[in-house]
């Protein structure tokens, strides 16, 4: 019925240019990043500052102010294992836009960030994983109860919790991708809303070969009831597919120019 | 267990566009709810209704109309009278002489004219064209101009001449710009990202989404407002949160229900009252599918319509 949320990912300590930015408390550069993918049509920005154990709370607290201070109070997923810092970032978050997204807890030795999440009435991305990568559907629904029930437990609404399957690369783990796609349809049959680092499925594929087969998945995952993602929204073709599939799903009207908006 | 209702508002709205200046000026839009569920959230602007008169004055009109009329002789005397009518909200002139296939009266006649009726009236003025893009677009460049300050209405910017109408009126003049297609829902956003990509404010913009008699291919017509509505409120298109003005009368008083004469058709009775519902019923309907205006012709289909809105909203 809404809108695919796409969420930004390109704002991330893992490149160098950013994680030196983020060091050096440099503005020119991330909001450059973050303009280019806001204006390529991404909804939420993911900040990722790394496991930031020394500076985290005030680099997370720089970084959302600086980012909804000069782009509109743009929402934002705050991405760093430091839950001070998540804590310390929604402390100074403005929420006319969207909530904050907490990412992420997953079924093990992050479940607490639900709690984070449910405190600060808050979205979270809930990693239907424990120790490892899940084996079967099985396990994936089960951490998926586990994680739904305590955030319910918490006092959350259920719509805030956003359920990641854990997508994996086909290059070792090609067998397992539908498994992946019927987990997702899991989500879909019991009203909840999904999204994942869903470029990972074409990790160490060549750099031309990326956007088809992340434009191919995006296609089947949002077929599949997919609500969200984490992607590079400057990747033009995985951009179109999303806006494609919005229109078949109903969830935009068309018109002529509507890979233009 | 006891029964909770639940309100049916939405998180996003209708604009709110205010049309005209001063005292007179009036605000259409601004609904987070359907049209008309004021039980569901205040209604803050109930649709508003305008009156219709023409280049030509009472020279094509029926008897039924003209009669309230009397005396009048100029445009100006028109546009006055047609103004103190109860219930008018605004005053639309159409330059239906314009028509190159028709009268073919020049844009400087045809201006002259808009401008003895501006100068007659302080109503909220809405401007519609010859219906032949070509010449609306040079008509409405110059009513654009001769209007400054005015806040009007440029009914309206189509497919054809949206970027000559809508940079003069838009843009250059500070006008409202209407935005209009003829009952297809995706043209009916296109042209609303279209004028937004020229500039135009998208809070500057009403949509003529197209309309018919009642009985005339009508239900199309409802679907698309319908439709357009689900997807501003219930998706939050901003592409489609502009206001909705329909033109009924042009459509009403064209069809043979209205224009039949009593001596061609003893069993359908009275042909004014005919023309009355055919108006009545028609701006009714629009109104409940979800245009913020309606442009009516009749005194007393203006007076009843007006009456109802304010009895329901």
């Amino acid at each position: 019925m809404a809108k695919f949320v796409t969420i930004g990912e390109r704002l991330s300590t893992t490149a160098p240019a950013v994680n030196k930015a983020f060091t050096t408390r440099d503005p020119e550069p991330i909001l450059k990043r973050a303009k280019q993918q806001l204006d390529a049509g991404a909804v939420y920005l993911d900040v990722n500052i790394g496991p930031a154990e020394s500076d985290g709370e005030e680099l997370m607290k720089w970084a959302v102010q600086l980012l909804q201070s000069e782009l509109d109070n743009v929402p934002l997923a705050l991405d760093t294992s430091n839950k001070k810092a998540i804590e310390a970032g929604i402390s100074v978050y403005n929420r006319s836009k969207g909530k904050p997204i907490v990412n992420s807890a997953d079924a093990a030795g992050r479940i607490e960030n639900i709690d984070l999440a449910a405190a600060n009435d808050a979205i979270v991305i809930a990693l239907c994983n424990g120790e490892g990568i899940a084996k079967d559907n099985d396990e994936r629904m089960g951490y998926c109860q586990l994680l739904l029930e305590r955030g319910l437990e918490h006092g959350m609404e259920a719509e805030d919790l956003w359920f990641d399957p854990l997508f994996l690369v086909v290059k070792g783990m090609q067998d397992k991708q539908m498994d992946i796609l019927e987990c997702i349809k899991m989500f879909s049959d019991m009203g909840l809303n999904s999204t994942g680092g869903l470029s990972n499925n074409s990790n160490g594929m060549p750099k031309h070969i990326r956007p088809i087969m992340d434009s191919a998945l995006v296609a089947m995952a949002m077929m599949q009831g997919l609500t969200s993602a984490i992607v590079n929204p400057n990747d033009l073709r995985l951009m179109e597919t999303i806006k494609s599939c919005d229109v078949f799903k109903n969830n935009t009207l068309y018109a002529d120019s509507y890979l233009e908006i | 267990m006891p029964f909770t209702p639940k309100s049916g508002k939405f998180n996003a709205s209708i604009n709110t566009v205010e049309i005209g200046t001063g005292d007179k000026a009036v605000k259409i839009g601004g609904e987070n709810v359907f049209p008309l569920y004021s039980f569901d959230a205040p209604i803050e602007n109930a649709p508003k209704v305008g009156i219709e008169i023409t280049d030509f004055g009472m020279e094509h009109e029926l008897e039924c109309i003209k009669k309230y009329y009397e005396g009048c002789t100029t445009l100006a005397e028109i546009a006055a009278k047609a103004a103190s009518m109860e219930g008018v909200d605004f005053l639309s002139f159409r330059m239906e002489g314009g028509d190159p296939n028709g009268a073919n009266k020049s844009t400087e006649e045809l201006i002259g004219e808009l401008k003895e009726i501006a100068a007659a009236v302080d109503l909220p003025l809405v401007v519609c064209g010859c219906k032949n893009a070509e010449k609306d677009a040079e008509l409405f460049n110059a009513a654009a101009a001769a209007l400054e300050g005015k806040n009007a209405v440029i009914l309206s910017a189509k497919e054809e001449n949206y970027k000559t109408v809508g940079a003069a009126a838009g843009l250059a003049y500070k006008q409202v710009v209407g935005a209009e297609s003829a009952v297809d829902i995706n043209l009916a956003k296109q042209l609303n990202v279209l004028l937004s990509q020229l500039g135009v404010d998208k809070k500057s913009i009403v949509m003529n989404v197209g309309t018919a008699a009642a009985g005339y291919g009508f239900e199309y017509v409802i679907s698309t407002m319908d439709r357009v509505k689900a997807a501003a409120l219930q998706q939050g298109d901003v592409n489609l949160q502009m206001p909705i003005i329909t033109p009924v009368a042009s459509e009403t008083w064209g069809v043979k229900e209205a224009m039949s004469s009593e001596a061609d058709s003893p069993e359908w009775g009275s042909q004014e009252e005919r023309g009355i519902d055919m108006e009545i019923e028609t701006a009714m309907a629009v109104i409940a599918a979800g245009s913020n205006a309606v442009i009516l012709k009749h005194p007393e289909s203006i007076k009843t319509i007006s009456g109802l809105m304010k009895e329901l909203v």
